[in-house]
């Protein structure tokens, strides 16, 4: 069972529907239980997650760690954050950096790292360079 | 005029400029959909309307905040705060770029302050459950985990004890980054738990330029930056070892201590 968000459920944009097939597509990847895209504000722009999950805390720690590693890596001069994974006994959390926030995938323990970090990266593409290529230049007030 | 009609031909509507209100409820539609800039025009307009407007302002703030502009977003937030000192969402906005700036009083006070006014608000609880200092723990003893062999390609190795403090750093200055490590292992432990994951036993963090691994316990958290090349494979077999000699030197200061504390004539046959 699993749930699904869309920020965007209104607007029917082709970029939403991409944003939602591309969250869909990495929680159902093998050994996925579940994925989320995060905005930078720890708003949850999509998610598919087990209905055990609550969506909004989940989603303001994984911005709030997704910053921290981002003005970490800034801070000291590295460059910029690419990718995290955290594991436990229980399951795995990888954390990579888009352009409109941080895409989370909750894996099972025994899940291949390369295979899930590989199909995270392609989430993570698909989604920059959707925004690339579409997003109009303005100013935030 | 059919009623089709009278649907269709409604120009007192469809002409008139949209209120403040309405670009801001559209804003707020495009920001969750992750279209900052398309937002941010609206927002800019409504407050064009409407300069006094709460919302338009907490609007501003969150844009800002997603595209990690932090400066004019804390104004924002402010700007909110001043006009209703308890808002929830302001408070946990200043909250998190407290946090950002390693301001870690200052971002527990706002999740406090939200929280007094309003308890049910999942997302401070979570972010507090974060910044939760963990038990004190440190290892007894003086382990001599200066004895520890780096990899040659290694450039900095930093040991914390389970209150976070720095039980060995190399170089010397990695132990600065001490505090941010800890940080960064408790929001990581406090994200793995809401997503119903176990305690943190592993991480890698790579970056444009390194690779960090660490493993923890609720004794130590050891770390390890490497260069952005080194085969994770590698990188892991290098952290294992160091994990297990740390974990040596644990146990021979732990032995020390004990033997210490033992009455000099224990077990002594009479």
């Amino acid at each position: 069972m699993s749930r699904l968000r869309l920020g965007l459920e209104l607007d029917g944009s082709s970029r939403g529907r991409q944003v939602c097939d591309v969250v869909q597509a990495l929680a159902r990847a093998a050994t996925v239980r579940g994925a989320l895209l995060v905005a930078p504000d720890g708003f949850a722009i999509a998610a598919e997650v087990p209905p055990t999950v609550a969506i909004e805390p989940l989603a303001a720690l994984a911005a709030t760690l997704g910053r921290d590693l981002e003005v970490g890596a800034s801070r000291l001069g590295r460059g910029a954050f690419q990718t995290a994974m955290f594991s436990s006994d229980d399951g795995t959390l990888f954390l990579a950096a888009s352009c409109i926030g941080f895409m989370v995938a909750l894996a099972e323990p025994q899940g291949s790292v390369q295979a899930i970090r590989g199909a995270l990266e392609e989430a993570v593409t698909a989604i920059d360079s959707s925004w690339a290529s579409s997003a109009p230049a303005a100013t935030a007030t | 005029m059919s009623v089709v009609f009278q649907r269709l031909w409604r120009p007192g509507f469809s002409r008139r400029e949209p209120t403040a209100a309405e670009l801001f409820g559209h804003a707020d539609r495009l920001r969750r959909a992750g279209r900052y800039a398309e937002a941010a025009e609206l927002v800019s307009r409504g407050l064009d309307q409407d300069p006094a407007s709460v919302t338009g302002h907490l609007l501003a703030a969150y844009l800002h905040v997603a595209r990690r502009t932090m400066e004019p977003a804390k104004q924002e937030f402010r700007w909110v705060l001043a006009r209703d000192a308890s808002h929830p969402r302001a408070l946990l906005g200043l909250a998190r770029i407290a946090l950002e700036e390693g301001d870690i009083d200052g971002g527990r006070e706002a999740l406090a302050r939200a929280l007094r006014a309003y308890p049910d608000f999942p997302e401070a609880q979570a972010l507090l459950e974060g910044l939760a200092t963990r038990r004190p723990a440190r290892p007894p003893g003086r382990p001599r985990l200066d004895r520890l062999r780096l990899p040659a390609a290694a450039r900095a190795l930093l040991i914390l004890a389970g209150d976070g403090s720095v039980l060995a750093a190399r170089p010397e200055g990695a132990s600065e980054q001490g505090l941010r490590l800890a940080r960064t292992v408790s929001l990581a432990a406090a994200t793995m738990k809401r997503a119903g994951l176990g305690p943190l036993r592993r991480g890698i963090v790579a970056d444009d330029d390194a690779v960090h691994i660490l493993r923890a316990d609720v004794t130590i958290t050891l770390a390890v930056m490497l260069p952005r090349t080194t085969r994770i494979t590698q990188g892991l077999l290098e952290v294992n070892r160091l994990w297990a000699a740390a974990q040596h030197e644990l146990a021979v200061a732990k032995n020390e201590v004990v033997e210490a504390a033992a009455p000099a004539d224990a077990g002594r046959v009479s």
